[in-house]
């Protein structure tokens, strides 16, 4: 019994267990004030070379060539909007932006990163050579002063601003943006969706200093967008990475962007800690209203309530419609929040799709008659009214109907159920006992199945159940895991699929989704939809390079499409943003607001956040 | 005692192969496969025949195609440190020791290495907290409510802790953050995350800084963590009240703590050398099945309070059927649970005289 373990042995265990987290906290301190002076570091370090470079321009005797005063004044043809709202007489700069994203990104390294939220921050960061005006959607300038695109489309050359340098100081010049496509191309980067929008680029060189040449192989109505929207990246600064140290990293974003992270080569999705973007404060354009853009991860809706209820985030984009309302009709929050329901180019579309051969033999719904009938017993109305609480537009095909690629004049087909029954009748449809029975004598009943995640689609289900039972259809709802729907879409082996697609494009391609050649393999024409006339101008609009002509040809595959409803097109969602009513020269554009954060200000007064 | 645990840690290895094998070929034949979900969601908006080739990408970068066996024996090649090094293309090259790696999620496109270090800590951090504060309640209300059975004590304590048992943490969580969390009620705690936003400017410690006071790194960190640990506590400690209840009154009851009272021993000490020694027994016991069970209910708890840890990796890996994050937290939380069940033997002998495995 001597070595019996007593209170002195557990005092003892105790205390060195308190000496281990003692250092261990003493670590982690280390760690932090490690990170501070890397930062500090990196701070002296660009201060010294600008600093360096104005003595250099001093010895010369005048200050001459690109400085940072004269380079502004003379980039007068961008940033006219935010021009604008900062001309405002209480504009001031200063103050953060504390969004809130649901989870955070898992990366913000340009070309490999996946998903929208870096998108979002990278937008900020990183610099286009051209961009569309958030409100006409016409092509204005960016990194590239003027551009000449050849008659026959294959030829594109970009002149590029001179006096541009990224964040850390280095100028930006043709070298880099030969350098950003070469790096996108390089089959080793693992960014193979990025990749999969250059495959029709045939070269990309450069033809002076400030002056690059873009060649394709074949036409295509793309092309001036996907290299015009091509963000640069830094020769100087990203050329010091391997491939496999690139593909693994989180954090490297530098940029000539209006904002910048504080350190370039450091962040990591590190639980609980709010990503950052501060002022670029060498940025060639109009400088952005705040200080600062903070986004916090909350994941729970209740907590970022609470969060936006405490004063702790000033913006809440994307709330739940029923989270949404409360905003706008709580009298304490609606004093303190702007709401903003904006429709959007970034909403893309639900819709309900017909299924028209299943198991190899033609459904019910092969017959344009049955589909339009569907679409007519459905009162899309009132679902957006019920369920999403009006926060959305019908649908009336697949083109987002800010986008000039839909037909105006199309008007979606009314909830008309005397009508549908008509169709049916003529399809050869025989109502007995309140039930239909279809051409071949059975019932008509089919399975609708929907993500079994999707609060929405659930209610959407219930609804369409109903509406179905008033004709004498006979609905089974199915609710289906997302891989094992994914899995049934490609074998074809569905009745009728409740989804969405997504939106973002000002142009979308509507190739893959209802051309027939899509059908076969791994397209994504589920629905095995076939018409020859839809499949030649699909084909005529993505070679015209036209942009007025190929309008033409989108509209009228969009008449088409509407005439015969291979999809019952449901609704498009609107932008729903709250923001605190401190920001002002928030103005909604097709793109919504959370792009635009540059724009924002608050007048001296209000600020919040200080240094 | 030393052979004994070096037999045990060895049979851990064909445990944790059973453990691995069983979860990898149960995801492989489920529907979508290997990585499907992950895949699908691979390039986001794109479709149809581009899509298709970032899939295909994408499987031969992850070795997909290959028959389960293969991607099975790679994946215990890889985190081998004895075993075939690989070159770009992924092909065996020379046999001997290379470095042991968890290989790469086919959803985040990052090492798993580097997900699960961001995230182990986490959880860890939450149970070491919780876990003392568990026992400490667990047993000093237990002996309490033994020593005076049937009193106020043990019936109120009673009847609280089997409410708070039956309460969902999820419910609970979500109450604390709209109650004591918001402006609108009591603003006492903050609803999420780890720290402050400016908690890089801190300092480490509570300071007087400018003329206020700054509670510093140490103090935020704690004080995000009470809500969280408030939620993980609530239920096991009402579980474990009632174990060491129990097994204190069967051991009060019994001959040897009569025949000690006999002799005329103080009933301070019957009851805490002599009962509550036998009663670790059921304490230990537990012990080796609370560690792992936090570690899988703490996704709850890293859900509502946005602190994403391990709970959060493995759920989110077996959505998008992400292989190598799936393995790895199968073979970190087996190795947890092996370890635990080991110690919890170990901790027998200490305990219990009579026990030895020489």
């Amino acid at each position: 019994m001597e070595n019996r373990f007593g209170l002195k042995d557990l005092f003892l265990f105790l205390l060195v267990c308190g000496l281990i987290v003692l250092v261990l906290l003493q670590m982690k301190q280390y760690d932090r004030q490690w990170q501070v002076v890397q930062q500090v570091r990196n701070q002296v370090g660009d201060q010294t070379s600008d600093l360096a470079r104005i003595r250099r321009m001093l010895e010369q005797g005048a200050i001459s060539g690109p400085n940072l005063a004269t380079t502004r004044q003379s980039n007068l043809d961008v940033d006219k909007r935010v021009r604008r709202i900062h001309s405002a007489a209480d504009f001031a700069p200063g103050d953060d932006v504390v969004d809130v994203l649901l989870a955070p990104p898992d990366k913000l390294t340009p070309l490999i990163n996946t998903d929208l939220y870096s998108m979002q921050i990278q937008g900020y960061v990183l610099d286009t050579l051209i961009d569309r005006d958030p409100v006409t959607l016409g092509w204005v300038p960016r990194l590239a002063t003027d551009w000449k695109i050849s008659p026959d489309g294959l030829t594109i050359d970009f002149n590029l601003r001179q006096g541009v340098t990224f964040s850390d100081g280095q100028p930006l010049t043709a070298d880099d943006v030969v350098y950003t496509i070469q790096l996108t191309q390089d089959e080793k980067i693992e960014a193979p969706a990025k990749r999969v929008y250059l495959s029709k680029l045939k070269s990309c060189e450069k033809t002076g200093d400030y002056s690059v040449r873009f060649v394709f192989k074949e036409p295509y109505y793309m092309a001036f967008e996907v290299v015009g929207g091509t963000q640069v990246m830094s020769k100087k600064f990203y050329s010091r990475y391997t491939p496999q140290q690139f593909n693994e990293s989180t954090g490297l974003l530098i940029g000539s962007g209006p904002y910048r992270m504080a350190d370039p080569t450091d962040w990591k999705p590190e639980p609980g800690r709010p990503i950052e973007l501060v002022r670029n404060e060498r940025y060639w354009g109009e400088p952005g209203g705040p200080n600062r853009l903070t986004w916090r991860i909350i994941a729970l809706p209740a907590a970022r309530m609470t969060a936006l209820r405490n004063g702790e985030i000033d913006m809440f984009y994307h709330p739940a419609p029923d989270q949404f309302d409360v905003v706008k009709n709580d009298p304490e929050l609606s004093k303190r929040y702007n709401t903003f329901a904006i429709d959007t180019l970034d909403g893309g579309y639900y819709y309900i799709g017909w299924n028209e051969k299943r198991h190899g033999k033609p459904t019910y719904f092969a017959d344009v008659r049955v589909r339009r009938a569907m679409t007519m017993l459905i009162d899309r109305q009132r679902v957006i009214r019920d369920i999403i609480r009006g926060y959305a537009t019908i649908a009336t095909g697949p083109f987002n109907p800010l986008s000039p690629q839909s037909d105006p004049s199309v008007k979606p087909l009314p909830y008309d159920p005397e009508q549908a029954q008509k169709l049916l009748a003529e399809a050869g449809f025989t109502r007995k006992n309140n039930a239909l029975f279809g051409p071949d004598g059975k019932q008509f009943t089919f399975e609708f199945m929907y993500p079994s995640t999707s609060d929405t689609s659930k209610r959407v289900a219930t609804f369409i159940v109903d509406a179905m039972a008033q004709a004498g259809i006979v609905v089974r709802p199915a609710p289906t895991e997302w891989t094992v729907l994914l899995q049934r879409q490609k074998e074809r082996d569905l009745d009728a699929l409740f989804a969405g697609w997504g939106g973002g494009a000002v142009e979308d391609d509507p190739q893959q989704i209802f051309s027939s050649s899509a059908i076969a393999g791994v397209g994504d024409n589920y629905v095995q939809y076939s018409n020859p006339k839809v499949d030649a101008a699909i084909e005529a609009a993505r070679s015209t390079v036209d942009e007025a002509k190929r309008m033409e040809i989108w509209h009228e595959i969009h008449r088409m499409l509407h005439e015969d409803q291979p999809y019952t097109f449901m609704l498009t969602d609107k932008e729903l943003d709250a923001v605190d009513k401190r920001f002002k020269g928030v103005e909604p554009t097709k793109f919504g607001i959370v792009t635009l954060k540059n724009e924002w200000y608050v007048p001296r007064s209000m600020q919040k956040y200080h240094d | 005692m030393l052979t004994y645990i070096l037999r045990r840690l060895l049979l851990m290895i064909p445990t944790l192969l059973g453990i691995t094998a069983l979860v990898f070929f149960v995801m492989a034949m489920s529907p979508g496969g290997i990585g499907g979900a992950a895949l699908a969601a691979a390039g986001g908006n794109v479709r149809g025949a581009e899509a298709a080739r970032i899939r295909a990408y994408y499987e031969k970068r992850y070795h997909i195609n290959r028959p389960l066996i293969v991607q099975y024996g790679r994946w215990l090649n890889e985190i081998s440190p004895i075993g075939w090094r690989e070159d770009d293309e992924g092909n065996f090259t020379t046999f001997g020791f290379k470095s042991p790696s968890l290989g790469e999620s086919m959803e985040r496109h990052r090492p798993v290495g580097d997900l699960i270090a961001e995230s182990l800590p986490i959880t860890l951090l939450l149970n070491f907290i919780t876990i003392p504060i568990i026992y400490a309640i667990g047993v000093w209300t237990g002996i309490r409510a033994a020593r005076h059975r049937g009193g106020a004590f043990d019936s109120i304590f009673g009847f609280t802790q089997l409410a708070a048992w039956s309460m969902p943490t999820v419910w609970l969580g979500v109450m604390l953050i709209t109650f004591l969390a918001s402006n609108q009620y009591l603003h006492l705690f903050p609803a999420a995350g780890l720290t402050e936003m400016n908690a890089s400017q801190m300092q480490f410690l509570p300071a007087h800084v400018a003329g206020h006071w700054s509670r510093g790194w140490l103090a935020d960190v704690c004080w995000h963590l009470i809500m969280p640990v408030i939620c993980l506590s609530f239920g096991a400690s009402a579980f474990l009240t009632k174990l060491v209840r129990g097994s204190v009154l069967e051991n009060l009851g019994a001959d040897y703590a009569r025949t000690a009272r006999a002799k005329g021993v103080a009933e301070n000490v019957v009851l805490y050398r002599h009962v509550f020694r036998n009663s670790l027994i059921a304490l230990i016991t537990v012990a080796a099945a609370i560690l792992p069970s936090l570690l899988a209910g703490s996704v709850i708890i890293e859900t509502i309070f946005s602190i994403p840890g391990m709970g959060q990796l493995g759920v989110e890996g077996a959505r998008f059927q992400d292989r190598e994050v799936i393995l790895a937290v199968t073979l970190i939380g087996g190795i947890i649970t092996l370890v635990s069940m080991l110690l919890r033997d170990i901790f027998y002998v200490l305990a219990d005289p009579r026990v030895s495995y020489d």
